[in-house]
């Protein structure tokens, strides 16, 4: 007993650095010969340092709740419990994001601001450019005018060609202005190589757009359409395809959307990645789910496989201006197409029913 | 080493050197500045007073330790810090009183400080262990023991203190009391 008891002390006064160093010297001795000392050292350290933190985290927490009682608790809880009104509780809560919004929407007035100041002068410029355009334009008319005139001398028939679409069972073709504008008569032949005459029925120079009216009693009920109008956006990259008549057969051309924005950043058109020829004009274009995404209008003349197409908003604001009673099972709009799901052969093979070739005299 | 402090908020450096010095004004203005920070967040979040001073006192012992470790990095704000230690633990509380913790509302921004309190989660265990040994010891030698190890009394003081006719009875008596709080805190 009274051995453990000394032993006990020298590995406290060892473990707290008080022994001299030849005790040092010894202790170490009799600690690396006997297993059984080596543990109660290795335990006592242990201990203490558990006593030692024990005891520290006890002075903090004395020193803390002094502290705490320093403090008036009620007043500070007055100030920051939840306030009774959702705004006040909702500005406390997001006080650095709401400013953060705030900054970033005067830097943004700021910006604008600027932009429009500096853009005044830029619109001068662009003025110009477009009066430069126009005399090239008016240049490029006289051109074709002689050339026409050169044509009628020869007595063959001026003859345009273009594409259209059905957009109700009884004979409404919608394609692009442009395609029968100035025309003095105008026919529609079907996949089978039959031609009917049609009509001008409404324009819309603006937008690019026409609907015809097939006016010919040999002229058969189409039936339901199989495609619908899509009534949201076109995301870019979105894959699609055209079918038409750049030539008298009917011809598939394939690709995609590449800019949500036509010619020159025109808004009413989508760039299209596809290849089309003269005569594609006016033809559907549709997404992988058979819906009408635009009317090919147009194309870069100078750049290969750039096409531009009238956004389908347009198509739908050209038939909603004709009086719906004159339109029986016109074509749906923003409702599932029943192409959706089909392979795309099954879909040009139905959906070549409902496109024609346009041709104007 | 005493740093007089003018504002009520002491800076990151003042806080650490502090800390590490024992200055008790040190932790006073530390503590003083930082609470109303947690207790709007328990508050905020199904807590009440006495919860935010359990949290945040456990959120700087947390903190204490780690500067007195000496691992403890100026990368953050000490507040960014404390506020992100004191979510954490009683965001555990929440869960563990299967109270609702969804909808958080926040005040500041927050660290990534899980493997702190895990630590100190451990610490906390070891500190309970300590207290329960210590408390089912009885007396005298729960006071005997704290003297010694707590209140750094010599064996002098204490046989004194406790009215042995020699240090060597007092001697005799620590040792057993020692044996068996041993024996109490290193039982699993």
């Amino acid at each position: 007993m009274r051995n453990e008891i000394e032993l006990e002390s020298i590995i406290e006064d060892y473990l707290n650095g008080k022994l001299t160093p030849e005790e040092r010297m010894a202790f170490e001795q009799l600690r690396s010969n006997d297993p059984i000392v080596d543990h109660k050292v290795v335990a006592h350290k242990v201990f203490l340092d558990s006593m030692k933190q024990y005891a520290n985290i006890l002075l903090l927490k004395e020193q803390m709740d002094a502290a705490h009682d320093q403090i008036d608790v009620a007043a500070i809880s007055e100030k920051v419990k939840p306030h009774p009104s959702r705004v006040v509780r909702i500005w406390r809560n997001n006080r650095s994001a709401i400013a953060v919004a705030a900054s970033f929407l005067i830097l943004a007035a700021v910006t604008l601001l600027s932009y429009y100041a500096q853009r005044e002068q830029q619109g001068n410029i662009k003025l110009l450019d477009r009066r430069i355009d126009r005399l090239d334009k008016s240049q490029g008319d006289i051109i074709r005018v002689i050339t026409s005139d050169a044509k009628h001398t020869n007595r063959t028939p001026a003859k345009f060609g273009g594409t259209g679409f059905a957009v109700s069972s009884n004979g409404f073709i919608l394609t692009n202005y442009h395609v029968i504008k100035g025309a003095d008569s105008i026919y529609i032949q079907n996949n089978k190589g039959v031609s009917f005459k049609a009509r001008k029925f409404y324009v819309d120079p603006i937008n690019d757009i026409a609907v015809l009216k097939v006016n010919d009693n040999s002229f058969r009920n189409l039936g339901i359409l199989p495609y619908s109008i899509k009534k949201s956006g076109t995301a870019i990259g979105e894959m699609v395809y055209t079918i038409g008549y750049p030539k008298d057969d009917i011809v598939l051309g394939n690709g995609y959307v590449s800019s949500k924005t036509g010619m020159n950043g025109d808004s009413l058109a989508y760039q299209v990645a596809i290849s089309v020829n003269p005569g594609n004009s006016g033809g559907p274009l549709l997404d992988n789910k058979g819906n009408i995404v635009g009317v090919i209008n147009g194309k870069e003349e100078k750049t290969e496989n750039v096409a531009f197409a009238v956004k389908s908003k347009y198509i739908m604001e050209a038939l909603n201006s004709i009086p719906q009673d004159s339109l029986s099972n016109r074509v749906a709009y923003g409702k599932r197409s029943t192409l959706q799901g089909l392979e795309r052969n099954r879909q040009v093979t139905k959906v070549q029913d409902y496109v024609f070739m346009i041709k104007v005299y | 080493m005493s740093i007089k402090l003018s504002s009520s908020v002491p800076t990151d450096r003042e806080v650490v050197l502090g800390i590490l010095n024992n200055s008790e004004e040190a932790l006073n203005k530390l503590y003083a500045g930082y609470f109303p920070m947690v207790l709007q967040f328990i508050l905020n979040n199904n807590g009440d007073e006495d919860d935010a001073k359990d949290v945040y006192q456990e959120a700087i012992i947390v903190l204490y330790n780690k500067i007195k470790n000496g691992n403890f990095e100026l990368s953050s704000k000490l507040k960014t810090y404390l506020y992100s230690v004191s979510r954490r633990i009683w965001l555990k509380k929440l869960t563990q009183q299967r109270k609702k913790t969804n909808n958080i509302a926040d005040f500041e921004d927050v660290l990534a400080i899980d493997e702190d309190v895990e630590q100190h989660e451990q610490k906390d265990m070891q500190f309970d262990k300590m207290k329960v040994a210590l408390e089912s010891l009885g007396e005298p030698c729960k006071t005997i023991i704290q003297d010694f190890y707590i209140h750094n009394l010599s064996m002098q003081d204490i046989c004194e203190k406790f009215g042995y006719t020699n240090t060597d009875n007092a001697k005799t008596q620590k040792y057993k009391c020692l044996q068996r709080l041993k024996k109490l805190f290193f039982q699993p």
